[in-house]
C-alpha cells in the first residue's frame, strides 16, 4: 500500500489566530516501506499522521494511499500512539479485540489471532490480565498487537516509545523490529510510518528516514538505510550504523542552528 | 539479554503468616479504631447525664434513647417507612434524569451552552429554600416530597455525570474514529465506562441530598415520616424520641447509601481502572 503526500499544509485554527503545522510536505513511501519521521517537537509530525489516518483533513495539498485519496478514517490502517491508550476495564486480550468490535466484525473469529500477537510479542502468559497490571512496555505491546489485529495494509505509529525508560524502549525497538520483519509476507507486504524523536530507533527500524525541520514544517533530508533485512540487534554496534547517526545528527542540529 | 551470566538472589520466602497478620492489624484498627471512639463518646455522655442529673428533655442519656428506640420501634418502622420510599423514588428519579440530562450535554453543544450554566447555577444555589413552592405547587401529599428530592438529587448527577462523560482520553476517541466506530458503540463502549467513577460519586451525594429532600419536606407538611416524628417529639418535649427517630433516620440514610456503595462496587470491579 504505497502512500503519495504532495504539498500537504495544515492551518489549525486556534484562539491566538490560525497556526501553519505543516507547510508544503511532500514525500512518498513504496509499498511495503517503513518510513520513520524524525523532527523537533512541535513541527507537524503528529498532524502529518493524522492527516495520513484520515483523522485530520489537510487544509492544501493532496495525500493518497495505495493510489487513493484520503478522504476519512480507513479499516485498513493500524495506529499506535505515544500512549498506549488501553481501556483499564479490559483485559489485554480484550483490548487487542477492541477494533475488531469496534469494526462490527466476528471477534471469535480474531480471538486466535490476538493471542498469537500476544504470544509473539511475549505476553502469552498476560492475555487475561489488565492494563493496571501490566508495565509501560508490556501496555505498548499490547497497542501494537492491537493495531495489528486486522491484519491492517500500512501501519502508523506515533511516538510509540517515547513514554518508555531508555531500556523498555531499546527492548520495544527490537520488538517492533521482529514483528515488523515477521509481517512481511511476500504479496501481503504492509507499509509503515513511524514517528520518533529517537535516530538510533529511526535507523534500526526503518528502511527510510525522514528528516523535519521546524514549525511550520517541511523535509530536509530523505536518508536511505543501507542494512539489509532481515536486521539483528548487532546491528546497531556497527561502524556503519554509529556513522549515520552522526550524520543524521548533524543534519538535525544544521536545522536547528538555520532556524534559531 | 538472558545470555548474560546472572546469579540468582536467594529471596527469602516472604512471610506470609507476619504479612496476613499485619494486614489484620490494619484492619482491626480501622474497624475498631472509629468504634472505640465513639463508644468513649457515648460513655462520657452517658456518664455527663448521670454524674449532673441533666433532666431528660435537655439531654436523655444514650441509655435512655436505646430504651426509647426499642419501645418505640414498631412506630419507628412505620414512620420510616414512607420517608425511606420517598427518598428512594426520589434518589432513582434523580439518577435518571439527571444521567439523562448529563447525556444530553455531552452530544449536543446547543443544549450545553443554554443549558450548562444554568445547572452549575443551580447546584450553587441554596435549594432547601425552595422546598416550600413544590408544597404550594404540589401540595402535601408525597408528591411534593419526591419532586423536591427528585430536584435536589438532580444536580450533583448531572455535573458529576457530564464531568464523566468528558473524561474520556481524546486518544482513545481518536482510535475509535479511526475504526470507524458509531457513535453509539463510542458511548457505550468508551465513554459512559469512563464516567462510571464520577457518576456513582454523583449517585451517592444525590442519594443523601435525596433523603435530606424528603425529611425538610416532612419537615414542613406531613402526617407521617420521621421528619413528621421529629417535629411531633419536639412538640411533645419527647426528647428521647427525637433522638431514637433520628438514630432510626440514620440506620435509613447508611442503608440507602451502603446500596448505592454496593453498585459502585459490583459495577467498578468490573469497569474499574485496576
Ligand atoms: N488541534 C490543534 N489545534 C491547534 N493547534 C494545534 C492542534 N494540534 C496541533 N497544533 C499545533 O500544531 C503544531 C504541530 O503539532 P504536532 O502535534 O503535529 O507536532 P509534533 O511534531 O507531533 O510535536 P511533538 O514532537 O511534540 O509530538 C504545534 O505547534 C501545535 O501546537
Ligand atoms: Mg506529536
Amino acid at each position: 500500500m504505497a502512500i503519495a503526500l504532495r504539498g500537504v499544509r495544515k492551518t489549525y485554527k486556534s484562539d491566538h489566530g490560525p497556526v501553519e503545522a505543516v507547510a508544503g510536505v511532500s514525500f512518498d513511501v513504496a509499498d511495503g516501506e517503513f518510513v520513520s519521521l524524525l523532527g523537533p517537537s512541535g513541527c507537524g509530525k503528529s498532524t502529518l499522521l493524522m492527516m495520513l489516518a484520515g483523522l485530520e483533513a489537510p487544509s492544501a495539498g493532496h495525500l493518497a494511499v495505495g493510489g487513493q485519496p484520503v478522504a476519512g478514517p480507513r479499516r485498513d490502517a493500524g495506529l499506535v500512539f505515544q500512549d498506549a491508550t488501553l481501556l483499564p476495564w479490559l483485559s489485554a486480550r480484550e483490548n487487542v479485540l477492541f477494533p475488531i468490535r469496534m469494526m462490527r466484525l466476528r471477534e471469535e473469529a480474531y480471538r486466535e489471532r490476538a493471542d498469537r500477537l500476544l504470544a509473539t510479542v511475549g505476553l502469552r502468559d498476560f492475555a487475561s490480565r489488565r492494563p493496571a497490571q501490566l508495565s509501560g512496555g508490556m501496555r505498548q505491546r499490547v497497542a501494537l498487537c492491537r493495531a495489528l489485529i486486522h491484519d491492517p495494509a500500512f501501519l502508523l505509529m506515533d511516538e510509540p516509545f517515547s513514554a518508555l525508560d531508555a531500556i523498555t524502549r531499546d527492548e520495544m525497538g527490537l520488538v517492533l523490529l521482529d514483528l515488523w520483519e515477521r509481517s512481511q509476507e511476500p504479496g501481503r507486504r504492509k507499509t509503515g510510518v513511524f514517528i520518533t524523536h529517537s535516530i538510533r530507533e529511526a535507523l534500526l527500524l526503518s528502511d527510510r528516514v525522514l528528516v523535519m525541520g521546524r514549525r511550520p514544517s517541511v523535509l530536509t533530508a530523505d536518508v536511505p538505510v543501507p542494512f539489509p533485512r532481515p536486521r539483528a540487534p548487532g546491528v546497531q554496534d556497527t561502524p556503519e550504523f554509529t556513522a549515520i547517526v552522526a550524520r543524521l545528527r548533524g543534519m538535525i542540529e544544521h536545522n536547528l542552528r538555520d532556524a534559531a | 539479554m538472558s545470555d548474560l551470566a546472572t546469579t540468582p538472589v536467594a529471596a527469602a520466602p516472604p512471610a506470609r503468616a507476619a504479612v496476613r497478620r499485619a494486614a489484620i492489624g490494619q484492619g482491626a484498627l480501622r474497624i475498631g479504631l472509629p468504634l472505640a471512639f465513639a463508644a468513649a463518646v457515648l460513655g462520657a455522655w452517658e456518664l455527663l447525664v448521670r454524674l449532673y442529673a441533666v433532666p431528660e428533655v435537655i439531654l436523655p442519656a444514650p441509655s435512655a434513647v436505646a430504651a426509647r428506640l426499642v419501645s418505640a420501634w414498631p412506630f419507628l418502622l412505620t414512620h420510616a417507612v414512607p420517608t425511606t420510599l420517598e427518598a428512594l423514588g426520589g434518589f432513582l428519579l434523580a439518577a435518571a434524569l439527571g444521567t439523562a440530562l448529563a447525556v444530553l450535554l455531552a452530544y449536543s453543544r446547543l443544549a450545553r451552552l443554554a443549558l450548562y450554566p444554568n445547572v452549575v447555577f443551580f447546584q450553587l444555589i441554596p435549594k432547601i429554600a425552595l422546598a416550600p413552592l413544590f408544597i404550594v405547587w404540589l401540595g402535601i401529599g408525597s408528591t411534593s416530597r419526591l419532586a423536591f428530592s427528585l430536584f435536589i438529587g438532580f444536580f450533583p448527577v448531572v455535573i458529576a455525570t457530564a464531568t464523566g462523560l468528558a473524561a474520556a482520553p481524546p486518544e482513545m476517541l481518536r482510535l475509535c474514529r479511526a475504526y470507524s466506530a458509531s457513535p453509539w458503540q463510542v458511548f457505550t463502549a468508551v465513554r459512559f465506562p469512563y464516567a462510571l467513577p464520577f457518576v456513582f460519586s454523583g449517585l451517592k451525594i444525590a442519594v443523601t441530598f435525596a433523603i435530606i429532600g424528603v425529611i425538610v419536606g416532612e419537615f414542613i407538611t406531613a402526617q407521617a415520616g420521621l421528619g413528621y416524628l421529629i417535629l411531633f417529639a419536639a412538640s411533645q418535649a419527647e426528647t428521647a424520641l427525637i433522638l431514637a427517630a433520628i438514630a432510626a433516620l440514620c440506620v435509613v440514610g447508611l442503608a440507602l447509601y451502603g446500596l448505592v456503595a454496593l453498585a459502585e462496587r459490583l459495577v467498578l470491579a468490573r469497569y474499574g481502572h485496576r
